[in-house]
């Protein structure tokens, strides 16, 4: 209200501007009117000439400049994405080959293995009975040697103690018969 | 004691006096802020703009944040035909923040609480808008005084109505940002002069006030900024874009 009032003022005679800074309002005294609109003028037409000239151009450029570069991240970034999903897609299709891969050589080594086990195992319970029957024959021979053998020793014994006792020597083929039919009845017992 | 808190606002020669053809152009106290206030805005930008940096140190991220308020308000009230004139709303909203500001600081001068001041920046906004107006649309531009929808015996009534209120523009628009900057110093001088007179016992009181007031023109002095340049948007924006 006193604004407006003090704007009305301004529309009367020149006398009353006089008067009216006279009671108190440095505004309404003329006296630097023509030098405040001069200065006014100038000050602003360089500022805005600076200003539209030099400066925000160049603030406008930077702000630009921004803008881009963070689209240009942005996409770069989207692209790096979109490379690194396509490489773990191939990297989980190469994972799930080679776990398939594992599990068929696993299997394969594993029925190769078993069937060599088996084959060898075969082979050495082969080898094994062919000693088993090997050795039994030997026993079965040695067996038969040694009995041949104690007939022939016994009957040299017995020739040598007959020899001693009476100093006769007697019949070879007499002593064998004696020793056999001893030896018919008790040399099982030590075989 | 107590000085006339008027007195603020007086205009003194500084140097030399200035006289072309009778005139008195001299360099005064008003012209010294307004140079100082162009000068700070013309640093601010500088090295606001001086490195292109993509991270934006403090001064940069200032001028900036400046620039994109501006650009904004512009493109929100007048739309993108207003794009030419955002270097004059730009130059226009940093001058009279920053007369607003500089006039905050202690002893200094508030050039915007002069009436010649405000007026001439109005009355230079009022013709320029007229003249884009007729530039861009002609003699069609008179429409803006016939505002559509209006029963036609209202329409005489409404029509001076309408001539008066654009007239009366400028005049508003000086006024406004005159009357606040003024009655605002002339408070802070007074409740300043009661702290005075006070002494240490009373002077408390409206030296609290003065604190809160001071606040508050702060606030003042942006805010009339902000509505000189965004009503000179609206204005700009009649005349870019007429209605119907």
């Amino acid at each position: 209200m006193k604004s407006f009032l003090i704007y009305l003022a301004a529309f009367f005679a020149n006398n009353y501007f006089l008067f009216a800074a006279e009671a108190g309002m440095p505004q309404l005294d003329p006296t630097y009117w023509a030098s405040q609109a001069f200065w006014l003028i100038l000050v602003f037409t360089i500022l805005y000439i600076s200003i539209s000239r030099f400066y925000l151009p160049k603030i406008k450029d930077n702000l630009n400049n921004r803008e881009n570069k963070i689209k240009e991240d942005l996409e770069n970034a989207n692209k790096l994405k979109e490379q690194a999903e396509i490489k773990l897609k191939e990297y989980e299709l190469i994972l799930k080959n080679a776990k398939k891969d594992v599990s068929k050589i696993h299997f394969e080594s594993k029925n190769n293995l078993d069937k060599d086990i088996k084959f060898k195992k075969d082979k050495i319970e082969k080898e094994i009975e062919n000693k088993v029957v090997k050795a039994q024959k030997e026993i079965k021979e040695f067996k038969k040697n040694s009995i041949n053998s104690i007939k022939t020793i016994s009957g040299n014994i017995a020739s040598e103690i007959i020899k001693n006792i009476t100093g006769d020597k007697l019949n070879e083929s007499s002593i064998k018969a004696a020793v056999e039919d001893v030896s018919k009845e008790g040399i099982s017992k030590y075989l | 004691m107590a000085s006339n808190p008027m007195q603020q606002f007086t205009v003194h020669r500084i140097g030399p006096e200035i006289k072309i053809a009778d005139i008195d152009l001299s360099f005064t106290n008003a012209s010294l802020f307004m140079v100082i206030s162009a000068s700070v805005i013309l640093l601010l930008l500088f090295f606001g703009s001086k490195e292109k940096k993509i991270i934006p140190d403090k001064i940069q991220l200032i001028s900036e944040m400046l620039y994109i308020f501006v650009a904004k308000m512009i493109s929100d009230t007048a739309g993108s035909k207003a794009k030419p004139y955002f270097p004059f709303i730009f130059s226009l909203f940093m001058f009279v923040l920053f007369c607003n500001m500089v006039g905050m600081l202690p002893y200094s001068f508030t050039v915007t609480s002069h009436i010649i001041v405000t007026l001439i920046m109005a009355l230079f906004i009022f013709i320029a808008v007229t003249i884009i107006g007729f530039i861009k649309h002609g003699f069609k531009y008179l429409s803006i005084f016939i505002p559509s929808g209006v029963p036609t015996i209202l329409l005489p009534l409404i029509t001076v109505i309408e001539i008066i209120s654009y007239l009366s523009r400028p005049v508003s628009l000086s006024v406004r940002l005159f009357a606040n900057m003024m009655a605002g110093h002339t408070m802070l001088k007074v409740f300043g002069g009661f702290v005075v007179s006070l002494g240490i016992l009373g002077g408390w009181l409206p030296l609290s006030f003065s604190v809160a007031l001071t606040g508050l023109e702060i606030l003042v002095a942006f805010l009339q900024a902000y509505v000189f340049a965004i009503l000179t948007c609206i204005y700009l924006n009649d005349a870019l874009n007429l209605h119907h």
